[in-house]
């Protein structure tokens, strides 16, 4: 089962970060096709956030096709998001050693953060976040 | 089932010959919103929820609460006034018990119970011996446990640490989550309120300044900052607030039409958009209150 | 909302029939004050069965020795049980006399006052229970005790009164200004009117003490009025004597004066009574010929009683009704409440 973490001071609308948080677990297999998303009311007793904002957060991954509604019983994840590499994968062992080898060379883990964003930027521009 | 939980036109109160609390407040909150009422001290937030509460009459004007007068649809709201009153003699236990007492068939004794063993209560303490904050827990427990259609929280938080702050302000998005009701609650803290409700309801001076969803709100409105040169091109917006900084003109506007591409727009945040207002008493209101809302000075 | 969850069953949520259980909420509330009123009760009640059995045969007895003295300068009687009959007899015909100030005061205070001021009764209010019914609860079941306690105090004391009338001669005539109501149920009528002053002051002032002044100074009003008007509310005997014999005072006087040659009633007029010569004169000026006094036999007694009552009790049952309506004007219950009667 997911659990959501509203970050107040990021600037990202608290739906939004719902969004991106299933994402998230989508990518990486912890939530697979079938699993429940938890109730709004979990959520929010968990959050303190309104449930229109859970909801409209549903509502919105609802209308991308990646989880569906069934009346009465809860919100289940319909397919899985990406090719996301799982724990032992190839490009994830890549991703790893070249880490390894920043830390090494000295830089700092801001550094490290901003080398990695530039890249991303640069090969997934316009793709949305 | 109606779906407007409070509808008021023209509503004011006075106590006695003295100042008004409240004048010409014209506003509807739909049912199944956490609604904010927001205002300085005194502004009359109270006061507001009281009448709505149906434990005062408006001495003007027409509140109507769930469809029907505030003292009929009494037994299907709840309120917790600002200084939590409680029975100082009784135990904690005792005090759930009164409402169940007073609320045979509807009473929620677990969600009661729930609520004030979270705060790790002993249920045989007195009343008289708990903190602010325990009182407060007591207060909501036996709002809670009537399990209202509508709740009416006059400084809900104010005493309380900022964990047990959380937890019960997530135990009332669970109950708005699982009844569908509807939670109205005032504070003099914006920021207390901002990821919690979805309405909200902008009180200063005995007067309703701003009343509507929040995101709509928002999106209407637009905080730029532009050279001080611009303050003509500026005025041809609805300005609720400017301010000029040297060379800069920093506003919160709500724009009539495209902005020049040299101002550089962000959106306000909650507590700006309610500072913007309470700043400018005399700001344009953007809801239809401004209209109808008008009552003879 | 709701469709995303499942709603709980509500299981937790007892259904009764029947409206909210007032007994019991009222009881867990006032249950100290339940107790000092039993205690009170209990306290006086036992003091009066003292007073009526062995202090008024001890007394009697100490009387019968005196008399049969016949004024002679040396002579053994009981005095002792003479001095402690007045005095248990004094304080508590004192005490019987303030039970309706001290409801009136606790009415006043703590059941309406204090709750108002700060906030529990609204708490009540907001917990289903509307206004008029917290009100009609809280005068209720306070006024069927109220009703018993004192009830049973004054059927104690006129069962003392009159256990010691004609056996004493200290004791009381049934006129005395404290005796002609602790001895009936004027008092009754007095502590109910507390009750209801207290919840008009409650209501009005809406603040502990000033609710309770209140609540005290107009019992004290009710009080006065009552004792006032009580002579009037049964028609009264007249007797009339000699000027040679004297003013006579022979039971509750409704009005008294001088009786002139021409048969006609008029006022004693103002003179100086340490002056017996003064006073003479003046009644001469008038062709005064007699003394009249219009005033009631100890016959009377149970009519004016009983019509003093019925007079005190509507004025309570103004001051209840004071108490609802403002209550209903303040809370804007009264819509309800005529919906509710409509039905």
């Amino acid at each position: 089962m997911i659990e959501y973490r509203i970050d107040r001071h990021s600037g990202v609308a608290t739906y939004v970060q719902l969004v991106q948080q299933t994402k998230q677990a989508l990518r990486l297999g912890l939530l697979r096709p079938g699993d429940k998303l938890p109730a709004a009311r979990e959520v929010v007793e968990a959050t303190a956030i309104n449930p229109n904002t859970v909801l409209k957060a549903y509502r919105e991954l609802e209308r991308e096709g990646l989880v569906e509604a069934r009346r009465g019983m809860g919100t289940f994840v319909r397919r899985s998001l990406g090719a996301a590499p799982a724990d032992d994968s190839p490009l994830r062992a890549e991703l790893d050693g070249w880490a390894a080898r920043a830390h090494a060379a000295g830089l700092e883990r801001d550094d490290v953060a901003a080398l990695f964003t530039a890249v991303l930027d640069k090969h997934f521009q316009g793709d949305p976040s | 089932m109606t779906d407007t939980a409070i509808e008021a036109a023209g509503l004011g109160k006075r106590f006695g010959r003295g100042k008004w609390a409240l004048r010409g407040c014209t506003f509807r909150l739909p049912t199944g919103r956490v609604c904010a009422v927001v205002g300085p001290n005194g502004a009359g937030k109270s006061t507001a929820l009281t009448l709505a509460a149906g434990l005062l009459a408006p001495t003007e004007g027409r509140i109507t609460v769930l469809g029907t007068d505030p003292a009929s649809a009494r037994p299907r709201v709840g309120h917790v006034a600002q200084g939590k009153p409680l029975y100082p003699r009784l135990t904690v236990a005792e005090t759930l018990r009164v409402g169940a007492d007073l609320n045979p068939g509807t009473w929620d004794a677990a969600t009661a119970e729930r609520v004030v063993a979270a705060g790790g209560l002993d249920p045989e303490a007195r009343v008289r011996s708990l903190s602010g904050g325990q009182r407060t827990r007591v207060a909501l427990a036996l709002a809670l446990g009537k399990r209202p259609e509508l709740l009416l929280l006059d400084e809900p938080m104010a005493d309380l640490d900022p964990l047990a702050r959380r937890e019960l302000m997530g135990t009332l998005m669970a109950q708005a989550a699982q009844y569908g009701t509807t939670i109205v609650m005032s504070s003099h803290v914006v920021a207390e309120l901002e990821d919690s409700c979805d309405h909200l309801l902008l009180v200063g001076g005995g007067r309703v300044r701003l009343a509507g969803e929040i995101d709509d709100l928002l999106a209407a409105h637009t905080r730029v900052t532009a050279p001080a040169d611009d303050a003509d091109l500026l005025s041809s917006h609805t300005v609720v607030d400017s301010r000029a900084t040297g060379r800069q003109l920093t506003a919160l506007i709500r724009p009539t039409g495209p902005l020049p591409d040299t101002w550089r727009a962000s959106a306000p945040s909650l507590e700006e958009l309610v500072l913007g207002h309470l700043r400018n008493p005399e700001a344009p209101v953007p809801t239809p209150a401004a209209e109808t809302g008008k009552a003879p000075a | 909302m709701t469709t995303l969850t499942t709603p709980s069953p509500s299981a937790t949520a007892h259904r009764d029939s029947g409206g909210p259980r007032l007994l019991s909420w009222l009881l867990r509330l006032h249950r100290p004050a339940l107790w000092a009123w039993t205690a009170l009760v209990l306290v006086l009640g036992a003091g009066l069965l003292w007073l009526w059995g062995p202090l008024t045969d001890a007394a009697a007895a100490a009387w019968r020795q005196y008399n049969a003295c016949d004024m002679r300068p040396r002579c053994a009687y009981d005095q002792p049980a003479i001095l402690l009959y007045k005095d248990v007899e004094h304080y508590i015909t004192l005490a019987v006399t303030a039970v309706p100030f001290l409801v009136a005061a606790w009415a006043g205070a703590a059941l309406f006052g204090r709750e108002l001021e700060s906030g529990t009764a609204q708490l009540a209010w907001a917990q289903s229970l509307s206004p008029t019914r917290w009100l009609t609860a809280k005068l209720a079941f306070p006024a069927v005790l109220v009703t018993a306690g004192t009830g049973l105090l004054v059927c104690l004391y006129h069962l003392a009164w009159s256990a010691g009338r004609g056996r004493i001669d200290t004791a009381r005539s049934w006129y005395d200004s404290l005796v002609l109501h602790t001895n009936g149920p004027t008092t009754v009528a007095f502590a109910l009117t507390g009750l209801a002053a207290g919840a008009l002051a409650g209501v009005l002032c809406r603040r502990t003490f000033p609710a309770l002044a209140l609540a005290l100074g107009l019992t004290a009003v009710v009080r006065a009025v009552a004792h006032l008007a009580m002579p009037h509310l049964w028609p009264s005997v007249t007797h009339t004597v000699d000027r040679s014999e004297g003013p006579v005072v022979l039971g509750l006087e409704a009005d008294s004066g001088l009786v002139t040659s021409t048969g006609a009633h008029v006022p004693v007029p103002r003179c100086d009574a340490m002056d017996p010569g003064g006073c003479s004169a003046a009644y001469d000026r008038l062709g005064a010929v007699g003394y009249y006094t219009e005033y009631h036999p100890f016959s009377h007694y149970w009519p004016l009683q009983l019509t003093t009552t019925a007079l005190v009790l509507v004025l309570a049952g103004l001051f209840a009704l004071g108490a609802f309506w403002v209550l209903r004007r303040t809370t804007g219950t009264a819509r309800a409440a005529a919906k509710a009667g409509a039905v």
